[in-house]
């Protein structure tokens, strides 16, 4: 309870930070959000001169673009990269910076063992995790009823939220993974910062052929696909299973890692 | 000459993963040309619709259908690549030293702080060029494979030089923060959040035509995409003052270093 406590206090801050900036990202998206729908208004109608194939084609596709679900679910691709860079970030670094900054020896010369440190520092993270989430999901939904001129359905956008908190996961249990393979880690945002990338552009590449579905198992960023959530109102579950197995084998990997790593002390 | 010598070494595995990936990055995305370029529909529709819709519906203002535009598309993701090897190369090569406490055992031989920084500066100036050089090969190598049309040698040349102006940017932004910030942990942090920050603020630029003031703040929006795309070049007042600030940076990380209290 002592680490759990501890770990929380030394996270506090850089939770905090982010927590912010994903908040104001989002924020600036939304208010582009009221002139985009008044241009909407405004082409719907010059459409209505066009013939009736056009109209199909293009309105459709309009109407769920141009909706505050529809707008919101491009915001949050941006605000699940970063969220996706804290939880690998935090991943990575929080077993690796005992050995970092020389604590390794004076934390494991105390009476507690290597998987109740590994449990107490993965409880940490993810309080941190779900903390972030919670008060961005408050403040979003603050900013989006302001800004939305009709109403919008709060399930689904609680659903298109929620899928923050996993993708979070997934990456915190990938890093957690990474970090155990080694000796000693020096740089943990390049391999964050470049494991993110790799998935997200991965994942941006694998958008252009709409019909690959498995080819999405190859990127997080695809597990959650927002129009989908909003035509269905639920998840691919086939996708989530996927998100369960990589978070799972993640935590037992640098669980048995962890356990037997020949750590650095010093 | 030494220092110069031994940060070259020091770099070399993350220069050759870097390369690597930027590699698989460029030839990954030309491989996707062919599904973009065998859709083209273009209707008068959508010279109506407003830009805002555009750039909401994913078409843009490029033409990805030609070679020149597909290429403008994936280097958005080639200069954010980049982008981020230079910042965090410029943060890591000057912080590292208190990280790793070696700070004393440098500081301790006969060599002015100020050349510290040069050598360090140089071999990281180094490593970027290297990077670049590896991306202009490979994108030149790939669209010619890729292309049927006529040849954009002469636009990738200018989108790469472009690209390298930024990397100054983001080396020496992060080099200026590993040297003024007290703690320079933080440094890394610091220079990756402004890499982030000024991607988003491109995307949100992208997005709406009333916010084009905060372009000045993101230097991924200081060449225009869609300029270089149509063949007209990179703007020559933009590259000066681009490349002043980056030379701003680096005077202030010399002033900083030469001044700084470093953690032992």
């Amino acid at each position: 309870m002592n680490m759990y406590g501890h770990e929380l206090k030394s996270l506090r801050k850089s939770a905090l930070i982010w927590t912010c900036s994903m908040i104001a990202l989002a924020s600036l998206f939304l208010a582009v959000y009221p002139g985009m729908a008044s241009d909407a208004a405004g082409f719907k109608q010059l459409l209505s001169g066009y013939p009736e194939p056009v109209r199909e084609m293009l309105g459709i596709d309009l109407d769920t673009v141009a909706s505050l679900l529809g707008f919101y679910s491009m915001v949050f691709a941006f605000v699940t990269l970063c969220g996706a860079i804290q939880g690998m970030n935090l991943g990575v670094s929080i077993l690796s910076k005992e050995s970092r900054e020389r604590t390794a020896d004076f934390l494991l010369v105390k009476p507690v063992s290597r998987s109740s440190i590994v449990t107490a520092k993965l409880a940490a993270a993810c309080t941190a995790l779900v903390a972030t989430d919670l008060v961005f999901f408050a403040a979003v939904s603050v900013v989006a009823s302001a800004v939305a001129a009709g109403g919008y359905s709060g399930k689904t956008f609680l659903l298109i939220n929620l899928t923050l908190l996993f993708i979070q996961l997934i990456f915190l249990a990938l890093g957690l993974a990474v970090s155990v393979f080694f000796a000693r880690l020096k740089n943990v945002l390049s391999i964050s910062l470049g494991t993110v990338f790799g998935f997200y552009v991965l994942g941006a590449l694998l958008a252009s052929d709409a019909g690959d579905e498995a080819a999405r198992y190859l990127s997080p960023f695809k597990y959650f696909d927002s129009f989908r959530i909003i035509r269905d109102a639920g998840y691919e579950w086939s996708y989530m299973l996927a998100g369960i197995l990589i978070v799972a084998a993640g935590i037992a990997v640098s669980y048995g890692g962890y356990i037997r790593k020949d750590i650095h002390a010093g | 000459m030494n220092l110069f010598w031994r940060e070259m070494k020091a770099n070399r595995k993350s220069l050759t993963i870097w390369s690597a990936c930027m590699f698989l990055l460029v030839a990954g995305g030309m491989g996707k040309y062919t599904a973009y370029s065998a859709g083209g529909t273009s209707s008068e529709v959508f010279e109506h619709m407003p830009f805002s819709l555009k750039a909401l519906l994913g078409i843009g203002t490029l033409d990805v259908t030609t070679m020149s535009g597909f290429f403008a598309l994936l280097f958005t993701y080639i200069e954010l690549t980049a982008a981020a090897h230079a910042a965090l190369l410029g943060s890591g090569i000057l912080a590292k030293e208190e990280r790793d406490k070696t700070a004393e055992f440098l500081m301790t031989k006969p060599i002015s702080r100020s050349s510290v920084v040069t050598a360090k500066l140089a071999a990281a100036l180094a490593n970027v060029a290297v990077l670049n050089l590896v991306t202009l090969i490979s994108s030149v190598v790939m669209v010619n494979a890729y292309n049927k049309g006529e040849s954009v040698a002469a636009e990738i040349v200018l989108f790469l030089l472009s690209m390298f102006i930024v990397q100054l940017i983001f080396l020496s932004l992060g080099a200026f923060l590993s040297a003024c910030l007290r703690n320079s942990k933080n440094s890394g942090p610091a220079a990756a959040g402004i890499l982030l920050g000024s991607f988003a603020i491109a995307k949100i630029t992208d997005l709406t035509d009333r916010l084009s003031i905060l372009n000045a703040l993101s230097p991924f929006k200081y060449f225009s995409i869609d300029r270089i795309a149509e063949g007209n070049g990179l703007g020559i007042g933009i590259a000066l003052s681009a490349l002043a600030l980056t030379a701003v940076l680096a005077a202030l990380t010399y002033r900083f270093y030469g001044r700084r209290e470093l953690n032992l």
